[in-house]
């Protein structure tokens, strides 16, 4: 399967079952795609994961449930390598951050306000 | 762009880009319509106004207080109990509605005594409340009113009362939306951080955007006791009016409605540093994983996997025992605004019905983004609709049931579409898991019912049988089941009619036995998640 497809398929997942994505300012948009998808990397390559404010453990939530369905659904990320898994995230957030922030039709994104 | 154009709305050229058809291999950066902006003249909005989004919405589940609207009468009455948001003092805030009478002469002459006296005078007629809520309506804000000095002067020679003021007047907004913006930003500015709440738990969090319909709040409540969880505020149903004061001591902000309540939980991430932590809580999959990470916020997940494998094992049987009769039924999900996302993908897993269509009423373009990526390929989503769009998409799309207000309800009743109250439900709660089969009880029974069936005879011209009764179970819903269904034992929803007051009675005896252990001991303020600290 080509990595184009492999990303899809999780973009599809969190586009359908999460709602973290959809916060309603571009630079919040950022920071949940940063911080979750960052954290979800980490776990899937068993590494450290920073859980210093309560900012980072909230993060940190949606990502352990994020990483143990993608381990569960799909199965072709247990035979990736730590490095090959890395690059997929890369791709995904890339993605993510198109389809929600910078491709994203929503005109509220840039409100200066609340 | 996969625009979709209403035969009838051809005369308002502006309507096409508020529909889009999500077609295969569309997503968000091409299939988006334009939402929250003020309605196009000529269209009959089905939306409320910005004074009703901040009252009747979210001000009002408020239970320990008198909600006064400073304007016309017609103003409370018309909005009065729009929504069954009980709750556990024996619904005083349902009860009784409250408004200044504003009339001509006051518009002339200002209506600021007017307001003074009607304040004092309802404290006087409920002496035990001691909290009060104020509206501004469209007549009390064009005159110019400041209801604020009028509340701080009440309170100044009455102190044992407070009195929270919000100006929210009908025309503040494109819609409801408008109104619960405003009320959030208020409340923070004028009320959280002035009162210390008593802790009683070393995990606490709001659970913010619930609004307690038919007892949902009761439900999850009940579910965060259950793993020792405090619930400090319900923002706001069945929320007590000095709770919600206290929000700012929380650990954690759990977020239910992002539409009506994502305003507090942004502020008090940024004022007070609380994150927000947005979840669903219908279906047994969103809710499992909802619960779940609050849990594991709190390093307790051990808690949630208990609960939920009781829950599921219980309910389950029932869940799937609709779920083969309501196979490939036709949707129309047409709520407010967040229940579009909150139910557009899940009742076609969990339920196996097909969402045709997606509309909100008031939902901002991101409510939009979340129902569009969740429902399946084909959906037609609508913004704003009008009554007239909404027929021309049922006779298009030939939905077997809609799930909407009850406004255009009783418009798809008149072309015998069954409908279903997203806002207010029909037999709720509908959260949590027995909720959630009692959601699926309700719309087995509305597709299938035999009332609906003979509904469709017209006595003054139909010939009437009489030799037959009316068609069982077996003869509509289980006339093209497999053989393989056929065989499971087992049937629907077994609970009891009404499945509040035992929850409420457990809840209520819950918080009592907390705050007396809480005066013995003080738990410790920071919690570690176990995965943390391993």
């Amino acid at each position: 399967m080509e990595t184009k497809d492999k990303i899809e398929q999780l973009v599809d997942y969190i586009m359908k079952k999460c709602l973290w994505q959809f916060h309603s300012r571009s630079w919040d948009r950022k920071n949940q795609n940063e911080g979750i998808l960052t954290k979800t990397s980490q776990l899937l390559c068993d590494e450290h994961v920073e859980l210093e404010t309560p900012q980072d453990r909230c993060y940190w939530v949606d990502a352990v449930v994020l990483a143990r369905e993608f381990r569960a659904r799909y199965p072709w990320l247990t035979s990736m390598s730590k490095d090959e898994i890395k690059a997929l995230m890369k791709g995904l957030h890339e993605r993510m951050d198109y389809l929600t922030v910078t491709g994203s039709l929503n005109k509220e994104l840039t409100d200066p306000l609340y | 762009m996969p625009y979709h154009e209403f035969e009838c709305s051809k005369c308002i050229p502006e309507r096409k880009l508020h529909a889009v058809v999500k077609g295969p291999g569309e997503d968000l950066t091409s299939a988006l319509p334009l939402g929250y902006l003020n309605t196009i003249p000529g269209s009959i909005s089905e939306r409320g106004c910005a004074y009703c989004g901040a009252k009747h919405v979210i001000g009002t589940p408020m239970k320990d207080v008198i909600h006064m609207s400073h304007g016309p009468v017609g103003c409370t009455y018309d909005t009065w109990q729009t929504k069954r948001y009980i709750s556990d003092n024996d619904n005083f805030q349902l009860k009784y509605t409250y408004a200044t009478d504003m009339k001509e002469k006051h518009v002339v002459f200002g209506a600021e005594k007017l307001l003074k006296q009607n304040i004092i005078e309802a404290f006087k007629a409920f002496p035990k409340i001691k909290r009060m809520t104020i509206y501004q309506t469209c007549a009390s804000a064009l005159i110019g009113d400041d209801i604020n000095a009028i509340a701080e002067e009440v309170m100044e020679e009455m102190p044992e009362v407070d009195i929270f003021v919000c100006n929210s007047p009908g025309f503040g907004g494109p819609s409801q939306s408008g109104g619960h913006h405003k009320i959030n930003i208020a409340w923070i500015d004028q009320k959280v951080g002035k009162v210390e709440p008593k802790i009683t738990s070393k995990y606490v969090i709001n659970y913010v955007g619930e609004y307690n319909i038919q007892g949902d709040e009761e439900v999850m409540l009940d579910y965060f006791n259950r793993m020792g969880i405090q619930v400090l505020s319900s923002f706001t149903g069945n929320g007590s009016y000095d709770d919600l004061r206290g929000m700012h001591r929380a650990h954690l902000n759990v977020l239910e409605c992002a539409r009506s309540a994502e305003y507090i939980c942004n502020e008090l991430r940024k004022r007070y540093g609380i994150p927000r932590l947005d979840i669903d809580g219908f279906g047994f999959g969103p809710l499992s994983a909802s619960l779940r990470k609050v849990a594991m916020f709190f390093g307790i997940e051990d808690r949630a996997n208990a609960i939920i494998e009781e829950e599921i094992k219980r309910w389950k049987p029932e869940l799937d025992w609709y779920k083969e009769r309501l196979k490939g039924k036709k949707v129309c999900l047409w709520p407010g605004g967040s229940k579009l996302w909150h139910w557009a993908h899940v009742i076609h897993d969990e339920m196996g019905v097909d969402v045709v269509s997606v509309y909100t009423k008031f939902g901002h373009q991101g409510d939009m983004e979340k129902g569009i990526a969740r429902c399946e390929e084909g959906a037609l989503a609508i913004d704003d609709p009008n009554e007239l769009e909404g027929l021309e998409a049922m006779e298009n799309l030939k939905p077997d049931i809609i799930f909407t207000g009850k406004r255009p309800g009783e418009v798809a009743k008149k072309i015998r579409v069954p409908y279903l109250n997203a806002h207010a439900y029909h037999n709720g709660p509908w959260k949590g898991f027995e909720g959630w089969v009692r959601f699926a009880r309700d719309i087995y029974n509305a597709i299938n019912s035999p009332i609906y069936q003979l509904s469709g005879l017209d006595i003054s011209k139909d010939e009437i049988p009489t030799d037959v009764g009316f068609k069982t179970r077996r003869m509509i819903s289980d006339v093209n089941l497999s053989e393989e269904a056929r065989k499971v034992p087992g049937c629907g929803y077994t609970g009891p009619y009404d499945i509040v007051p035992e929850i409420q009675k457990r809840n209520k005896a819950y918080r009592e036995q907390q705050l007396k252990l809480a005066g013995e001991s003080t738990p410790a303020e920071t919690p570690v998640p176990a995965e943390a600290a391993a």
